[in-house]
């Protein structure tokens, strides 16, 4: 019996160990690029050289400040985003409240269609726009492009304000109104402020999605209105230039911003115990 | 249905008809319209050719790529993934989890660009991952590391989700079951193999699913690594109409990669609706 507890004990060591193994090169393996090109930002050569660079400086960082391009590029995509999340968060929380309130034929079917962009692959629906906004004689690059990222967005505002309202808030409402109050009092004072986790969770990501956005992007977009993503598609398949690695940097950043103001606010624990990411 | 359910829904119902319904119907009917070189749009009258030559090798080599790497990097995120899913959903430690949620729910918020220009400096000809073609036998000036490189980012970009989506999966097992069976004097891997994988299995199919659908409706991450070699469906549909102006041809690729995308979702759901009653809650 005691060599087959030791043998147990050997093999529990061995799994424990190739898991454990598993774990940490998956962390390297999406960790590492990132480090590689934080490194390769502060890289004082002109050329892109074997890594690790020998000088450093902050070249990168001027050269995209510098650059005309770029920046037209960044305050169309921050201009997008912006408009595109405040149609889409409205839209979509309000239709959300609905879908979630209300019982009757069709209910289903309608949460299918407001969830349907996420399940057509976005070059589709660039492509699609792109035939459609010229049959509806819509020329204005800035216009097509809020279409566009309207679309894409909107299921997950959609998605997170439903997620936020699962539970008891339907007889809260109900118990506004049988205490006197109209459907709409109900509405503003119990409804909204309950969902508001959800509303804001749905508008982050809407942001985040349409100031990334590339495949509907590059459809949509002409030569006097490009967003900053496909003016750094363009850079990345013309010359390969560490401009992009400065600007990774920079979005790295954000992301981490990001990740620990979830944490301070919401509690990481919270966010992924919710199941708000899942499907 | 009262009028403030009707004023609620108008706006969303509007956008989705108008700006989803309309554009893809549209698009359904060109893909069967002639194709006439020079315009934005497509011809008079009705054809069949823009799907049969979709059949002809040359294209369908696209769809076969697409698919082939689409199913190894979703093999290899199941994969990877699983282990760290299942460790950040079972540790005690506070800390543990959430330098993981931390690190996966950052890699969401983090730019593709970005993403794609770290794989390409890490594991491309400059990068100190270099060797990593020599190892595997494809130097990595070769046309063929195109492929690896696509293979490294698509890997990449959905390792996290996929992790995120397990994550869920092993929480919503009963840690009870687990501690049954090794209480019962099963040895650990026994347990993960006899009692907590049968359990995911579901879980994890779906996640393949979706991982899968992702991958193959992927553009950015062909069009950046795949240097012209490795050309996914969705980048076939943009140089139909970008270099060729052919719209047409493009809408009939659209309306098959609606198809493909439609089909695996339903077989999602299927599946879901299967299997969902033998997984226990959490």
């Amino acid at each position: 019996m005691r060599w087959q507890r030791r043998w147990q004990a050997f093999g529990d060591g061995a799994a424990g160990a190739l898991v454990l193994l598993l774990i940490i090169v998956t962390v390297l393996f999406l960790v590492l690029p990132i480090g590689v090109s934080f490194i390769l930002s502060f890289d004082d050569r002109e050329f892109i050289g074997a890594f690790p660079p020998e000088k450093f400086s902050l070249r990168w960082y001027h050269s995209f400040w510098q650059n005309p391009g770029y920046l037209d590029g960044l305050v169309v995509s921050i201009e997008l985003a912006v408009l595109a999340t405040a149609i889409s968060t409205v839209a979509g929380a309000a239709a959300a409240f609905v879908l979630a309130e209300t019982r009757w034929r069709g209910r289903g079917s309608v949460e299918m269609l407001f969830l349907s962009p996420k399940f057509v692959p976005t070059v589709v629906i660039g492509f699609s726009m792109l035939g459609f906004a010229s049959a509806a004689h819509v020329f204005d690059a800035f216009t097509r492009l809020a279409m566009g990222h309207v679309v894409i967005t909107i299921p997950f505002t959609v998605r997170a304000t439903l997620a936020s309202l699962v539970g008891n808030r339907r007889s809260l409402g109900e118990a506004a109104i049988s205490l006197g109050a109209t459907p709409w009092r109900a509405f503003l004072d119990i409804d909204l402020p309950l969902a508001r986790t959800g509303i804001i969770a749905g508008a982050l990501m809407a942001f985040v999605l349409s100031f990334d956005e590339v495949a509907v992007s590059i459809f949509l977009t002409d030569a006097y209105t490009q967003t900053l993503p496909i003016a750094l598609v363009a850079e990345m398949r013309a010359n390969l230039n560490l401009t992009v690695a400065a600007v990774s940097t920079v979005f790295t950043t954000i992301a981490v911003v990001i990740v620990v103001l979830l944490d301070r606010t919401a509690g990481l624990d919270n966010v992924i115990g919710k199941g708000m990411y899942r499907g | 249905m009262s009028t403030l359910h009707g004023v609620l829904l108008a706006p969303g119902l509007l956008i989705l008809a108008g700006l989803v319904v309309a554009p893809i119907t549209l698009m359904a009917i060109d893909s069967f319209r002639p194709f006439v070189g020079g315009r934005i749009g497509a011809g008079a009258g009705w054809t069949l050719a823009n799907y049969v030559e979709l059949i002809a090798p040359a294209y369908a080599y696209y769809f076969w790529d697409t698919f082939r790497i689409g199913f190894l990097v979703s093999i290899t995120a199941l994969f990877l993934g699983t282990p760290l899913a299942w460790r950040a959903a079972r540790s005690e430690r506070r800390p543990v989890r959430v330098c993981i949620f931390g690190l996966l729910i950052g890699l969401l918020f983090m730019s593709l660009i970005a993403k794609l220009y770290a794989v390409q400096m890490t594991w491309g000809p400059t990068g100190p991952f270099a060797f990593f073609g020599a190892l595997i036998g494809v130097p990595v000036r070769s046309p063929g590391y195109a492929e690896v490189q696509v293979f490294i980012g698509l890997l990449h970009f959905v390792l996290a989700p996929a992790t995120l989506m397990m994550i869920g999966t092993f929480q919503n097992i009963s840690p009870r079951l687990e501690e049954a069976a090794a209480s019962l004097g099963a040895p650990r891997w026994r347990v993960a193999v006899d009692v907590t994988l049968p359990l995911a299995t579901p879980g994890l199919l779906a996640t393949f699913m979706i991982v899968f659908a992702v991958c193959i409706s992927n553009f950015l991450v062909p069009l950046i690594l795949g240097r012209g070699v490795v050309l996914f469906t969705t980048n076939l549909m943009y140089t139909r109409f970008a270099d060729v102006a052919n719209y047409p041809s493009g809408a009939a690729i659209g309306i098959i990669m609606i198809l493909v995308a439609g089909g695996l979702m339903y077989a999602l759901a299927l599946l879901v609706r299967r299997l969902a009653p033998g997984e226990t809650g959490g």
